[in-house]
């Protein structure tokens, strides 16, 4: 099963479920594991505090009180050492307070979920991966393993995976901060092809990593023939403050063909607003900086083109010594 | 079927299946409702095939990503680790242990020889060089050890000390199974940490053993009818936990046929229910040590209870768990 994946360089790893369908893990990093791992500190520590204060109320029977309170206080503290978390892993179908927060989640790594046994030896294993100071061996283990494996991972098969998820709707993050079109601005038509929603989404994929100067180019023959489809005119510059007219001049068709990708494409599972969504956007922005900083020359002039050409035969002389 | 008619079709089953695990995650496994799971097998399966059709046709990443965490979270609704019952846990005490540890009897012999022999010697060293004792132990622990059982210090029934038996339980079901489970995990790194463990308890408790034996009575009987009763579960218990390192580290330096991880794998889950097990043994010698141990009775009694206890425990080892043999 397991022997399935892509060779990639990345943190995906594809696990083939018992339906018989291809789906993708994303692997968490040590860092997202270490702010999982320092909540949860925290949090025993909580724990014990609260535990230990109310103990403290047995100071009232004097030695006795006190001594039973020390002989509950030693066992929780054993508790929060040994089985924090794995009894946590195992009720919270493989998360403790530190991994929900951190949106991190345990299963094994045949994609299905974490049982008992599994979950109390990565946990007790901890004690061979923090050696010989801040989680080294662990480390170690994590570095020379595909899934990112720590010690205990490895011997009890599991993996810890990211969940949040990084895109929430089709649109993403891309169209946060455009203007959708409206009704009055389109005069002829006010629709747009599915096939051609997904032919912008895709000049936006993250994995394809063109410059905004090369990705205004490619857009340029799809823009001209959605302006046209829709019967779209540029606002005329404003008299008053002419600049701004120039300003949005340079990447105009990118912009027009992501206002259309915000107006018309809407999720197919319902564009409900996420708490994630902000994230979201920041992420996406991320990757668009990425895309801005890497060149590669890829021809999608030919896709763009042929999707132009599809619906706007009047396009066809543009696009026709492109093809 | 193009990609607009497709996600058209599609897009009220994937709309509900998510309306309904979300819902179905809000709520109790016990209280979900048949035809909810009903439904969401359906819903699930069907949008299994719908990633396969848009991995296929190379639909775009986007719709491609988004099916993919359906299918990850129905996989998570869908798919839960089988409940756990007391009776199983049972069972594994019952049986199930004593038969893994017959079965991996060579780990326990070794960990016995490596936590005995330094146990043996250095007895023989606390009672016979007392100078070399406390260059390896230190003077002060010793004498300290020593003149706490020349008191009939835990023998006595005052309050103070009755009282302190639940912090000591408390302290000895931190302290020993600490131990305990430390030795087991410290066995995937090759097994040297085990091999310390044992070595280094063995030695601390030999020196004192034998520096109590050079004392004499009433010192040495003191201590020898406190520790017999749950000295046989919590001695026995270390060790076990230590084979149960040595089984780690005997799938990490060992591999055999197997690949060294899946070799890790093999031996993982048996080596952990070997020091389970003795986390269990360590829990009755806690309760031993904390509240019959210290009884002020006569030693006599202890001595004869605590030979009761080592052969309940050594029978309970060899036999427990056997098959009657076939006629």
């Amino acid at each position: 099963m397991s022997e399935t994946y892509k060779r990639k360089v990345d943190t995906r790893v594809v696990v083939e479920t018992p339906e018989g369908v291809d789906f993708q893990f994303v692997i968490a990093g040590p860092g997202t594991r270490a702010y999982a791992w320092f909540i949860d500190i925290l949090l025993k520590f909580g724990i014990l505090a609260v535990v230990g204060i109310l103990l403290s109320v047995f100071g009232v029977f004097g030695d006795v009180g006190e001594n039973f309170a020390q002989g509950f206080m030693l066992p929780a503290g054993f508790l929060m050492d040994w089985f924090y978390g794995s009894l946590f892993e195992f009720w919270m179908n493989g998360q403790t307070p530190g991994k929900r927060s951190a949106g991190l989640r345990v299963v094994r790594t045949n994609g299905t979920p974490i049982d008992l046994i599994s979950a109390i030896g990565r946990n007790f294993l901890r004690t061979a991966d923090m050696l010989p100071l801040f989680y080294t061996c662990g480390l170690i283990s994590m570095l020379m393993t595909r899934r990112m494996q720590r010690l205990g991972d490895l011997v009890f098969d599991t993996m810890v995976i990211d969940e949040r998820r990084e895109w929430i709707s089709r649109t993403g993050g891309l169209t946060a901060n455009i203007e959708p079109l409206l009704r009055s601005e389109c005069p002829r038509r006010y629709s747009v092809p599915e096939r051609t929603l997904a032919v912008i989404e895709r000049l936006f994929e993250s994995d394809r990593m063109i410059s905004d100067a090369r990705r205004e180019e490619i857009a340029k023959p799809l823009s001209e023939a959605l302006r046209r489809r829709l019967g779209y005119q540029d606002p005329a510059p404003d008299p008053r403050n002419p600049h701004t007219f120039f300003r949005t001049q340079g990447f105009r068709h990118t912009q027009f063909i992501l206002r259309v990708l915000k107006t018309f494409a809407d999720d197919p599972g319902g564009s409900k607003a996420t708490p994630q969504g902000s994230s979201d956007s920041k992420s996406a922005a991320a990757r668009l900086e990425n895309s801005r900083r890497v060149f590669a020359p890829l021809d999608e002039s030919r896709e763009v083109a042929k999707a132009a050409a599809s619906f706007a035969p009047a396009a066809a002389p543009t696009s026709g010594d492109r093809a | 079927m193009n990609r607009e008619r497709f996600i058209q079709d599609r897009r009220n089953d994937w709309q509900q299946f998510e309306l309904l695990v979300s819902r179905l995650k809000s709520t109790r496994q016990s209280k979900w409702g048949n035809r909810d799971v009903a439904t969401l097998s359906k819903l699930y399966r069907s949008i299994c095939y719908d990633l396969s059709l848009v991995q296929s046709r190379e639909w775009g990443a986007r719709l491609e990503q988004y099916l993919n965490d359906l299918v990850a979270q129905g996989h998570n609704c869908l798919y839960r680790s089988p409940p756990q019952s007391i009776r199983a846990v049972w069972d594994f005490f019952a049986f199930g242990f004593p038969r893994l540890l017959r079965r991996r009897y060579k780990p326990f012999l070794l960990a016995l020889t490596l936590f005995l022999v330094p146990l043996l010697a250095s007895m023989w060293v606390g009672y016979a060089r007392p100078e070399l004792a406390e260059l390896v132990a230190g003077k002060e622990s010793i004498q300290q050890a020593v003149d706490s059982y020349g008191k009939q210090l835990y023998t006595d029934a005052d309050t103070r000390y009755s009282s302190e038996r639940s912090r000591m339980f408390g302290f000895y079901v931190n302290n020993n199974t600490g131990i305990a489970f430390k030795a087991f995990s410290l066995g995937v790194l090759v097994g040297i940490g085990t091999c310390v463990v044992l070595i280094t308890n063995g030695i601390s408790i030999g020196i004192i053993k034998g520096a109590i034996l050079a004392e004499g009575n009433p010192t040495a009987d003191n201590f020898f009818s406190f520790i017999i009763s749950h000295g046989s579960f919590e001695l026995t218990a270390i060790v076990i936990a230590g084979a149960g390192g040595l089984v780690l580290a005997q799938g990490m330096l060992m591999p055999g046929q197997r690949t060294r991880i899946d070799s890790l794998k093999f031996h993982g889950v048996e080596s952990l229910q070997l020091a389970l097990g003795a986390g269990g043994m360590l829990f009755v010698a806690a309760m031993l040590e904390g509240y019959f141990s210290p009884l002020p009775i006569p030693s006599i009694i202890k001595y004869v209870v605590g030979t009761l206890l080592w052969s309940l425990v050594v029978f309970y080892l060899t036999m427990s768990g056997r098959e009657r043999p076939v006629e």
